[in-house]
């Protein structure tokens, strides 16, 4: 189910909301794990026993991982834990990707599984290893109450898109957690302004994303166009999603991470990756790259080590070659700064703002190519390649038509807006109207986004497929 | 405002508008038809263990709350003036609008499309009319784009090339160009169509080139039902409605039309006064789409016959034919296969007019 959908708005939500704040405080989490696999089941209902599966490995494993601390056995289980979390992770979302290499390079022609990816199996299944391995670092308590785990795992407004939310941010608030006027108010404000940046603004670029990919008549502005607007719909569609999750959670009085912290105005990609899905990077600096040695190691493996971590972001995303060259670049560009290129970039804050832009653009359009083929296609026609005509009547059209949205989106990609509204609230005055503004604009915009609703068809999540 | 007021009134308002809808949601009872988009709703969706394990509910489920949501129209125009006005598109589900007049963006030009309409043309041509005595003519009715697109920003086709591109497709036809004659205040503002009243001297430069000449003597009626077209709901803007006028005369009175629809003949009428007042009150020309139609006429002035291959263009314009033959025989292909045709027209010794808009030529799919 999509939080930007009609049955979860006006049917899913309010249901929900009801049924958990009339529940007696023991019955808070058996009612949100019910309604988190009702909502996984309604996208996916013969996976959601794929999910309960694992969630059963997960708590046992944790249980074991506990019990023989300190021996050999805890290693044991949390290897298993492993190897079943990946095992299940590798055979739904890269069998058929290795299959289809392995017959490419040997020539064979093993046939395909063809299964269909399991909605958030990339999220979930990194939720449950990072509780594990937590575990066995004693760094939480293996959760003996079933539900709560359950819970945590299932909880459905992280669930499909992420944020990863780690076990260990949220093991309090599963037991005990605070509700309130105030936090109901702020997680409401959060989700409706992330429903807006999806539908207003990122259904709107996907829009202008599709129409060129079926345009005949493309040409090099037409390429930019694109690869600008897919770099800002991907920004707002998976930002909009975070923060309707971090709303949602505030609503049932959790404390959700942060994902995305204004991307695009870094100075460099280092920067950009600290200010991207926080909770992907961070997770795979703790549980990859600082195992790994991280760069308290010498310089060559110190390198190896970003390229394996930066491997692994890319194949997270998606078994193709794509993801795996669109990770690998993010991961010669962050050699390149840690080599000599951060010093340079330190003296212009113009030049690095254009060198971040310039190739997350790119990066994006790899990551947006059906294949590798199509990436190289893309990108030679940004730069002239095929022959193509520089202008054309679509572009202009087009520039036209969502000028008003892209701008839009390229001043709400910036904390310009925020930093005016903290600026208005710092005066008494100015408080007083934002708070009278904020009920009117958090109304105008839910209806404004039902009519998009109502009558859109174009609400794809781009995050769905990882 | 305080804060700690401001979260309160927050929370309660927002409880209003979420909850209010929802419930108004569950309570509305389902309606069958929307008369803006002119279609079918969706409706509540067979529960099965089937439908819900193949997902099939849940998708079916979507479809009928959107369809259902209540207030449906208004949010569309919500939607559709945030896009305009707010957003400043230049479109709301490709259509826009121009100089008060909505028009949908036609755009790219098909050339497959036009093959493949080219390709039926001919098969008709060479099926039933190489080997008989009757001289065959072509005309393409140019949309409303034609007029406005290129010139206000909008995306548009080169219609130049296509309208060549056709004439060379259709070599074996003789080619009538009825373009100058028309300008955009020949169509209804919120519909595809041109209106009845403003088209007499397309009717006359179509029957001249035919070699028949039209007098032109009519008395001009007004249909007093409001018309909404087919971009009136599509746009979803509060379009004013507008007035349908048609053109009647004791010619057309004596006149015998019959519908071959369910294959044997059943007689109707030049103006359907029912179909006026029903859904669109444009299908009150010859009923609307229907695939065989003909129509006798007594007191004509030459002994001539015609045939029609048309689409709905040609409902309007028909009648303003009727003066200068005996008889008249409409064939709309999209409801009837070439094949069967010959079962309903000999063409020996009669005229034939394959009349087309840009519209179903650039998405000709539909021909058979």
């Amino acid at each position: 189910m999509l939080f930007s959908s009609i049955p979860f708005l006006y049917y899913f939500l309010p249901c929900v909301l009801i049924l958990y704040f009339i529940a007696p405080r023991c019955l808070k989490n058996s009612v949100l794990l019910l309604a988190s696999l009702f909502f996984y089941a309604w996208g996916e209902p013969k996976y959601v026993v794929l999910m309960a599966i694992s969630i059963v490995l997960g708590y046992v494993f944790g249980l074991l991982i506990e019990a023989w601390r300190g021996t050999k056995l805890s290693k044991f289980f949390l290897i298993l834990s492993l190897v079943t979390s990946l095992g299940m992770l590798g055979y739904f979302k890269y069998a058929d990707f290795f299959i289809s290499n392995f017959n490419a390079v040997t020539g064979l022609s093993v046939p395909l599984l063809k299964i269909a990816l399991p909605i958030g199996i990339s999220f979930y299944t990194f939720q449950i290893l990072s509780y594990t391995v937590d575990v066995y670092r004693g760094e939480v308590k293996a959760q003996r109450n079933f539900i709560s785990l359950a819970t945590y795992v299932a909880l459905f407004p992280q669930l499909i898109a992420g944020p990863i939310v780690r076990y260990s941010d949220v093991a309090v608030q599963l037991e005990s957690r605070t509700h309130s006027i105030s936090n109901l108010a702020l997680g409401m404000r959060r989700f409706i302004f992330g429903l807006g940046k999806k539908i207003l603004i990122a259904n709107a670029l996907g829009e202008l994303c599709d129409i060129f990919k079926e345009s005949g008549d493309k040409s090099v502005l037409f390429f930019w166009l694109y690869a600008i607007a897919f770099t800002l719909h991907i920004y707002f569609d998976f930002s909009g999603y975070s923060d309707m999750a971090i709303g949602l959670g505030k609503m049932f009085g959790f404390d959700f991470l942060e994902n995305f912290d204004y991307p695009y105005i870094s100075g460099s990609i280092t920067e950009f990756w600290r200010r991207w899905h926080m909770s992907l990077g961070s997770w795979f600096r703790d549980y990859v790259y600082i195992p790994l040695g991280g760069n308290r190691v010498s310089k060559a493996r110190w390198f190896l080590n970003i390229f394996i971590v930066w491997l692994l972001t890319g194949f997270w995303h998606g078994s193709a070659w794509n993801f795996i060259v669109w990770g690998l670049f993010f991961a010669v560009l962050l050699v390149i700064e840690k080599l000599w290129l951060l010093k340079l970039l330190k003296k212009s804050k113009v030049w690095s703002h254009i060198y971040v832009l310039f190739f997350v653009v790119i990066s994006f359009v790899i990551f947006n190519a059906a294949d590798m083929k199509e990436a190289f296609q893309y990108i030679g026609g940004m730069f002239g390649a095929g022959g193509i005509p520089f202008i054309s009547d679509e572009w202009s059209y087009y520039l036209r038509s969502y000028a008003v949205v892209l701008i839009v989106a390229i001043i709400g990609a910036t904390p310009l807006l925020k930093k005016l509204v903290l600026s208005i609230k710092k005066k008494p005055a100015g408080e007083k109207v934002m708070n009278v503004l904020e009920p009117v604009v958090m109304v105008v915009l839910l209806l404004m986004m039902t009519a998009f609703l109502v009558d859109g068809s174009f609400n794809p999540f781009l995050y769905f497929r990882f | 405002m305080p804060t700690k007021v401001k979260n309160i009134v927050s929370v309660c308002i927002m409880a209003v508008l979420l909850f209010g809808l929802s419930f108004y949601c569950w309570a509305k009872p389902a309606d069958e038809f929307s008369d803006s988009e002119r279609r079918k709703l969706d409706q509540f969706p067979e529960l099965t263990w089937d439908s819900i394990l193949s997902g099939d509910f849940m998708k079916d489920f979507e479809d009928y709350t959107l369809d259902q949501f209540p207030m449906r129209d208004d949010f569309r125009t919500l939607k559709a003036f945030s896009r305009f006005y707010l957003f400043w598109q230049k479109d709301n589900n490709d259509i826009y609008i121009e100089d008060g007049y909505a028009s949908k963006i036609e755009y790219p030009m098909s050339e497959s499309s036009m093959n493949h309409a080219a390709e039926r043309f001919q098969y008709l041509y060479d099926k039933y009319m190489a080997d008989k005595a009757c001289n065959v003519y072509f005309s393409i009715v140019p949309d409303k784009s034609y007029f406005l697109a290129e010139q206000n920003g909008y995306l548009s086709m080169d219609y130049d090339k296509f309208f060549e591109l056709m004439q060379e497709k259709t070599d074996f036809m003789e080619y009538i160009d009825i373009t100058g004659l028309l300008d955009i205040t020949d169509y209804y503002k919120t519909d595809t169509h041109w209106r009845q009243e403003k088209i007499m001297d397309v009717a006359q430069k179509l029957a001249e080139s035919m070699g028949v000449t039209l007098s032109g003597n009519y008395t001009q009626q007004t249909l007093d039902n409001p018309f909404y077209g087919v971009y009136y709901g599509q746009s979803a803007l509060p379009l004013s409605p507008e007035t349908i006028y048609y053109m009647t005369s004791d010619i057309l009175e004596d006149c015998k039309v019959y519908n071959y629809e369910t294959g044997s003949p059943v007689e109707m009428s030049i103006y359907d006064m029912e179909k006026a007042y029903g859904k669109d009150p444009y299908e009150m020309f010859l009923s609307g789409s229907l695939p065989l139609i003909t129509i006798e006429n007594p007191n004509a002035t030459t002994d001539k016959e015609l045939v029609i291959f048309r689409d709905s263009f040609g409902s309007s314009i028909t009648p303003l034919l009727v003066e200068g033959y005996a008889k008249i025989t409409l064939v709309d292909i999209r409801y009837i296969t070439s094949d069967l045709v010959g079962m309903f027209v000999d063409f020996e010794d009669q005229d034939v007019l394959f009349l087309y808009s840009t519209l179903v030529l650039n998405s000709s799919t539909t021909l058979r």
